[in-house]
């Protein structure tokens, strides 16, 4: 059970990050969407935090001995030794077959789950890679060999994938600053459609939808941020903590995303439409 | 960054919810929130109750936890409230000592700004004793309160790409320590060898809220 790394693109090691340190100024980090990570693991018989890779595409991965791997997440055009592969199926890559993850057919991020889960340095109880604030328990790059740990459970396959829904109602709650910058300023945004802005990555999910005129004037102390807090920027931007967000902010939050929904929003391609539902209270 | 002018009345403290797995203690007075996150994490450790992060802002503490540790977190955080006069006076441990070679490349253009030698910078920035207010930018990163007013200077209008770590700096009313190379816009005054972040060390960070500090010429 050994993959070699041929070609990296843009992956990282990931499991569900890091606890107990953000008031050091250290993010949670982990997958930017923990539902597909969590699902990677569970169809593999993993625990449910095991270390999985996490790619936008261009990975291609040998085996140099038979290795059990599924895809979650974001659909891709996948394909063993030039065969399609199908999403939330795990199979058994042979010894000297190759895995190709060119690019994705929706979503942003794919997991490649791995039976046994990738062993590996961990950094401050984590094997995430942060990519805002650098730390890299496992730098990946061609020719690298990875080394899952030992199976546990019995791999089973989805009768019918799983893939990114669409970002229509997420559910939000109310944020601390929401009287701050106004409530009907707040209802009025989260009655609106948003539209993703900007390059996918693991910071933040920016959203451009209408000018809100908010009445907030005060410059607020710095504060801090939890991953799906939506802080509204002077430039009328909607600004959605990921994983590896910053650990204190200074834009008013006017709105926390539930963590699933979080989930959903990662997997936003640039364009992707965002309509809210406020959660009841 | 915000100054002492922009906000206005001191508000009430309160407690509020941050999502479905976070709470919020805000409006804390100046100093305030290092000694509230200790007396949270005391509260929480003598009742079993697990917290995941508690996090410290300029005037705020949040904690992350289970959604349905929500309520008795929240309990907990008007219980540290209501105790919070005996705490914020606790003596903490004896201030950090960091030894800095002023030799940063914006000493002089600090001193021109601020009307004085480059002489009087040093020993105002030495005679000061500072605490971390809280930490954020990047991991280790200390915001550091205290700096005198004759020294607070808007950022660089243009950040820098590459600061090297280890410079000390000042920037509006904080000065900090780059704990490692990054991007930054504060102004340096000089560069430390204290090494103030380790990834292999517990905790990683040498500065933590709290955490007092005095900077000494290195001989």
């Amino acid at each position: 059970m050994t993959l070699i790394v041929e070609q990296v693109g843009f992956t990282t090691v990931q499991d569900l990050g890091r606890v107990g340190w953000a008031h050091l100024g250290v993010s949670p980090s982990g997958a930017a969407d923990r539902t597909s990570l969590q699902l990677a693991n569970r169809l593999l018989g993993n625990w449910s935090a095991a270390a999985t890779l996490e790619t936008t595409g261009g990975l291609a991965l040998l085996a140099a001995a038979d290795t059990g791997v599924v895809l979650t997440g974001a659909e891709c055009n996948a394909s063993l030794d030039d065969k399609a592969v199908a999403h939330c199926q795990p199979f058994v890559m042979p010894a000297g077959s190759l895995l190709r993850i060119p690019t994705m057919r929706n979503g942003v991020w794919t997991y490649i789950g791995i039976a046994g889960g990738i062993e590996g340095p961990e950094r401050l109880g984590s094997r995430s890679h942060d990519t805002m604030g650098n730390i890299v328990p496992l730098s990946l790059h061609a020719g690298i060999t990875l080394h899952p740990g030992p199976t546990r459970g019995t791999a089973l396959g989805l009768d019918t994938p799983i893939v990114p829904s669409d970002t229509e109602r997420l559910t939000v709650d109310v944020g601390p600053h929401m009287n701050l910058v106004g409530n009907h300023v707040c209802v009025r945004a989260f009655r609106r459609t948003w539209s993703v802005s900007g390059e996918p990555n693991r910071v933040a999910v920016r959203l451009t939808g209408p000018s809100l005129h908010p009445r907030h004037s005060e410059e607020l102390h710095s504060f801090p941020l939890v991953r799906g807090a939506i802080q509204l920027t002077p430039a009328d931007e909607l600004v959605v903590m990921l994983a590896d967000h910053p650990t204190t902010g200074g834009y008013p939050v006017v709105g926390v995303v539930s963590p699933r929904d979080v989930d959903r929003l990662a997997q936003a391609r640039t364009g992707s439409r965002v309509t809210w539902k406020l959660a009841v209270t | 960054m915000p100054t002492e002018e922009s906000v206005r009345e001191p508000r009430q403290p309160r407690v509020v919810e941050y999502g479905p797995l976070a709470s919020m203690l805000d409006h804390l007075p100046a100093g305030a929130a290092p000694h509230a996150r200790e007396a949270l994490l005391r509260a929480c450790s003598t009742t079993g109750i697990r917290v995941d992060d508690v996090i410290v802002g300029a005037r705020s503490v949040v904690a992350t936890h289970d959604p349905g540790l929500g309520p008795v977190i929240r309990d907990i955080m008007h219980d540290v409230l209501r105790h919070s006069g005996s705490d914020y006076t606790s003596e903490s441990a004896p201030a950090v000592e960091i030894a800095v070679r002023y030799d940063g490349i914006d000493l002089d253009d600090v001193a021109r700004r601020c009307d004085m030698t480059t002489d009087s910078v040093i020993e105002l920035h030495t005679k000061t004793e500072f605490v971390v207010e809280f930490c954020g930018f990047s991991p280790g990163f200390a915001y550091l309160a205290g700096l005198p007013s004759a020294l607070v200077l808007p950022r660089r209008a243009t950040p820098r790409t590459r600061v090297p770590a280890g410079s000390v700096a000042i920037a509006a009313q904080y000065s900090a320590v780059y704990p490692r190379e990054s991007p930054g816009g504060w102004h340096l005054l000089g560069t430390t060898d204290h090494l103030l972040w380790d990834e292999h060390r517990r905790p990683p960070a040498t500065l933590q809220p709290g955490t007092r500090i005095r900077f000494v010429v290195a001989s």
